[in-house]
């Protein structure tokens, strides 16, 4: 009981005072020096009826379901060969998941715009092989848009479904091949089925961060005329004073329409007992064999990190040694130079950035998952009776879009007497609260895996409460943990909407400076920066990639 | 739980008393306040100023140059002139420093003393959060690049025009007027910024200036059926997409971004069309500014010929009417373009709104 009262109350702490900021916002209209000077319900009308709703409703709509389901698919295809085929090339799957994943959006969004662009290589090329004259496809279009934001997506996906996937009962699919199933029978009837709530809730998670987006529709539709909620409202509340009212509804019927698919959700994977999969029996699934079908797949996972590593770092890396961007060709070769480099290794503020930004993933990850797999474990094995509000405050923050929540932990850092402003303290507060259903994610799909009769097994040899928690939950645990872990580590290297608003003169991180280079700069310093950091990242994937394998942490 | 409610309220009087207490104390000491040092003439002024900034030590600027091209060289420039005074900065564009300032005054943390920024400063006064400045080198300038008040002086000048890659249209297509850009082979063929400060809305307001509201209009329905491509992206990224070939022309870009990278060999020019939309950077000091004398002593530097060398020395162009441009061709009366329509930061606050909501009706689908 006390740790839900605890685990219940720094949660709270977290989450509450943004969500009263927002509503607060949502219902009354400020003067420019920011007194609150009206209660009014007009943000709600704005929204609703402002924009010419129906267009905007409808892209946003098809944009969501569009993106969430294809980089389920992709993200999750990949997934399923890399923890259950022993098809070759794992290994680099967990790799391009892990790297990618770390790199901030706008690098990768300016890469594929650059590949995918009007006069890009990939237009250019399919002009030649099919003699056109115009640009065989345009980028800057919905289904382009769905492309970009699947891609983006996809490592969230693959990382998400990896831990599912790996903690599998084998004895289910076991049982189907001994009663005479094809294996694509077994996949279908029984392991599709097995992770259905995983694929769900990961499909739910896309769909809301698409729905709330805003890189994708800015720099992909907004040139090719699709607009989306967050668009409109961009382009509404480009005004002078800002219109933090109307973002505000935005986000309060955001949230509504979150609770009501949560609502859903909860519904579905009620019957939780029936997707218990590590018991007290077997524990790790069997490979598949795929047999003469492993070039196939193995292919499938060189394409894959081909297109999301491979490509966009190569046009980075092609764009940072150009002193003015053209697109690869050998008339450009003759003009590639360091200069950027140089200009980058001499800005002083870098290696602050990577420091802090470096500080805070670890910090962010390491109290995110110490939260969470203690809240985790009151929702899953305890029958306490207020469980549900604790669900409630650990699922809240994923409602936020981040500029929201970044202006509302301003707010209140600015107005009650907790001196972490400009520090990088309320940079850790902000990220913290906001991962929490990160975190969440993982150590509650963990455990919801986990039987409970192995931690009888430990009460009934006598075992204490804190003992069992230690010796037989966190060890079950770990690979949820550690992918967990990571996971937040590299979301809260690459975020910016908040860090945009909450970091300091002193306190720089390296999304924000990117976000610098990008408005202000040249392509080529910020490419040339990209890399660096892209590199540093990399070695911190790799890092865990061969401690995992070092430790025994299974990865596959 | 109560006692912790209690002393956490015991605390916030002690606060404040001590920020009350702290303010009348310094008022009832004969300090000088910050109005009087920001509007204080005379012989001994430079002295003075001086001598309090010995004291303060340091002084804090929020503003929207860009650190490695200004903000550095600025605070290097000057505290090679005042060795005893540091600079700190923090970067962000201009409704960020804005609205940074007036949250933090909201909050009654009283850090910043310079601001800077397009619209920023003029923001901020509205909010009621700057201070009147006398400085003797506003004295220089002419009026329309001075705030009648007194809140604020400029910096540097930004002049838009079209951009186009030179590889992509040849010069005897380059169009010249604004109806040149009304011809059909350019349909689909421009892009321009979103961008308050900068793009589509400043355009509008330039047209609506230059021909009145009932030809403006005519001509932006008609502009509106080329098809223009929007992007949120900066002035700057949008010239860098030009040039790598996705568009061949961009309306509203800065000249200057257009000749620093043709010097480093793209293929970009700029083409001035009359008259030339004006926006220009302003800076003025916060009204509760915690170290004015040092505030002071750097807002003249700015605004004085020295400082504005600075600025000229890393190709931006100086406000000052007696310091010319690196490239002289860039400002006004250099041989390429004369009338000029300055934009006025308040008036971009009026107007701008208005200009929105054209775009909008007009480009927006």
């Amino acid at each position: 009981m006390w740790i839900l009262i605890a685990v219940s109350v720094v949660t709270a702490y977290l989450v509450v005072p943004p969500l009263f900021s927002v509503i607060q916002t949502s219902l009354t209209t400020t003067t420019l020096a920011g007194a609150i000077e009206a209660v009014t319900l007009r943000h709600y009308r704005d929204v609703l009826f402002g924009f010419r709703l129906a267009a905007p409703l409808a892209n946003t709509f098809y944009f969501a379901l569009g993106s969430s389901v294809l980089s389920t698919f992709i993200g999750g295809s990949i997934a399923w060969l890399v923890t259950r085929t022993d098809t070759p090339l794992r290994g680099l799957g967990y790799f391009t998941a892990f790297a990618s994943f770390g790199t901030p959006f706008i690098l990768y969004t300016i890469g594929w715009l650059l590949l995918l662009g009007r006069s890009g290589p990939v237009n250019a090329w399919l002009r030649s092989l099919f003699d056109l004259t115009g640009p065989a496809f345009n980028v800057y279009s919905l289904p382009g848009m769905v492309l970009i934001e699947s891609f983006l997506w996809s490592p969230l996906v693959f990382l998400m479904l990896a831990a599912s996937f790996r903690a599998m009962d084998p004895a289910l699919e076991e049982a189907s091949t001994a009663c005479g199933a094809s294996g694509w029978q077994t996949i279908r009837r029984v392991s599709l089925r097995l992770i259905l709530p995983a694929l769900f809730s990961v499909v739910l998670l896309i769909f809301i961060r698409a729905f709330e987006a805003f890189e994708i529709p800015a720099l992909v539709g907004l040139p090719g005329d699709v607009q989306v909620l967050t668009t409109s409202i961009y382009l509404d509340a480009h005004r002078m004073p800002p219109r933090y009212g109307t973002a505000g509804a935005f986000s309060v019927i955001l949230m509504l329409v979150v609770a009501a698919a949560l609502y859903f959700y909860s519904r579905t994977t009620r019957e939780a007992a029936r997707f218990h999969t590590v018991t007290g029996k077997g524990y790790r699934p069997a490979l598949i064999r795929v047999g003469r079908w492993r070039y196939f797949t193995a292919g499938l996972i060189a394409l894959y990190s081909f297109c999301l590593l491979v490509l966009p770092f190569f046009i980075v890396l092609w764009a940072s040694l150009l002193p003015f961007y053209s697109h690869p060709s050998l008339e450009a070769l003759s003009r590639l130079t360091l200069r950027n480099y140089e200009t980058v290794v001499k800005f002083p503020k870098l290696f602050d950035a990577v420091r802090n930004s470096m500080l805070l993933g670890i910090g962010t990850a390491t109290l995110v998952m110490a939260l969470t797999t203690l809240a985790s474990w009151i929702l899953v094995r305890t029958r306490l009776k207020a469980r549900w509000l604790l669900d409630l405050l650990t699922t809240l923050p994923l409602v936020f879009p981040g500029i929201v929540m970044g202006l509302a932990i301003l707010r209140f850092y600015l107005i009650v007497p907790i001196p972490i402003y400009a520090t990088l303290w309320i940079l850790l507060v902000a990220y913290v609260a906001r991962y929490i259903p990160y975190g969440i994610r993982y150590t509650h799909a963990g455990l919801l895996q986990l039987h409970r009769e192995l931690e009888e097994a430990a009460y009934s040899s006598g075992a204490s409460w804190l003992n069992c928690f230690r010796r037989i939950t966190l060890p079950l645990l770990t690979p949820s943990f550690l992918g967990g872990w990571v996971f937040v580590f590299l979301i809260s290297a690459k975020e910016l909407a908040m860090s945009i608003l909450l970091a300091g003169p002193r306190t720089p991180v390296v999304s924000v400076t990117i976000f610098e280079l990008w408005e202000n700069a040249q392509l080529g310093e910020l490419a040339a920066f990209g890399v660096v950091w892209t590199a540093i990242l990399l070695t911190v994937a790799m890092g865990y990639y061969l401690f995992a394998r070092r430790y025994g942490i299974q990865l596959q | 739980m109560k006692t912790s409610a209690a002393r956490l309220r015991l605390l916030m009087v002690f606060v404040l008393f001590a920020v009350v207490g702290g303010g009348t104390m310094a008022g009832a000491g004969g300090a000088p306040t910050v109005e009087e040092i920001a509007l204080m003439k005379g012989a001994e002024r430079q002295k003075i100023l001086e001598q309090g900034a010995r004291k303060e030590g340091n002084l804090l600027w929020y503003g929207t140059l860009i650190v490695d091209q200004l903000m550095r060289p600025v605070k290097a420039a000057f505290e090679k002139e005042y060795p005893f005074i540091q600079v700190e900065f923090f970067r962000g564009n201009s409704e960020r420093v804005a609205q940074k300032v007036i949250e933090e005054y909201q909050a009654r943390r009283r850090d910043v003393d310079v601001v800077d920024g397009t619209v920023s400063p003029a923001m901020v006064k509205k909010a009621g959060f700057m201070q009147r400045f006398f400085s003797p080198y506003l004295a220089e300038y002419p009026p329309e690049l001075k705030d009648p008040q007194g809140y604020w002086g400029v910096t540097n000048l930004y002049f838009m025009t079209l951009g186009y890659n030179t590889r992509m249209v040849k010069p005897a297509d380059v169009p010249k007027s604004w109806d040149d850009l009304l011809h059909p082979k350019w349909k689909g063929q421009i892009v321009w910024s979103t961008s308050r400060g900068s793009g589509a809305p400043v355009f509008i307001g330039n047209i609506l200036a230059a021909m009145g509201r009932e030809a403006g209009m005519g001509y932006l329905e008609k502009l509106a059926k080329q098809g223009i491509a929007k992007s949120t992206a900066s002035a700057r990224a949008l010239l860098d997409l030009v040039i790598a070939g996705e568009y061949p022309l961009v309306l509203n870009i800065f000249n200057h971004h257009a000749v620093i990278s043709k010097k480093a060999g793209a293929p970009s020019e700029w083409q001035p069309m009359e008259p030339v939309a004006s926006p220009f950077n302003t800076i003025g000091l916060a009204k509760d500014s915690p170290h004015p004398h040092a505030a002071m002593l750097f807002l003249d530097f700015v605004l004085s010929k020295k400082g504005q060398a600075v600025f000229r020395d890393v190709n931006y162009l100086p406000a000052h009417p007696e310091v010319s441009a690196k490239e002289p061709e860039l400002k006004p009366g250099g041989g390429r373009f004369k009338k000029v329509n300055y934009l006025n930061p308040e008036q971009q606050f009026e107007k701008g709104n208005e200009w929105i909501d054209l775009f909008q009706q007009l480009f927006v689908k």
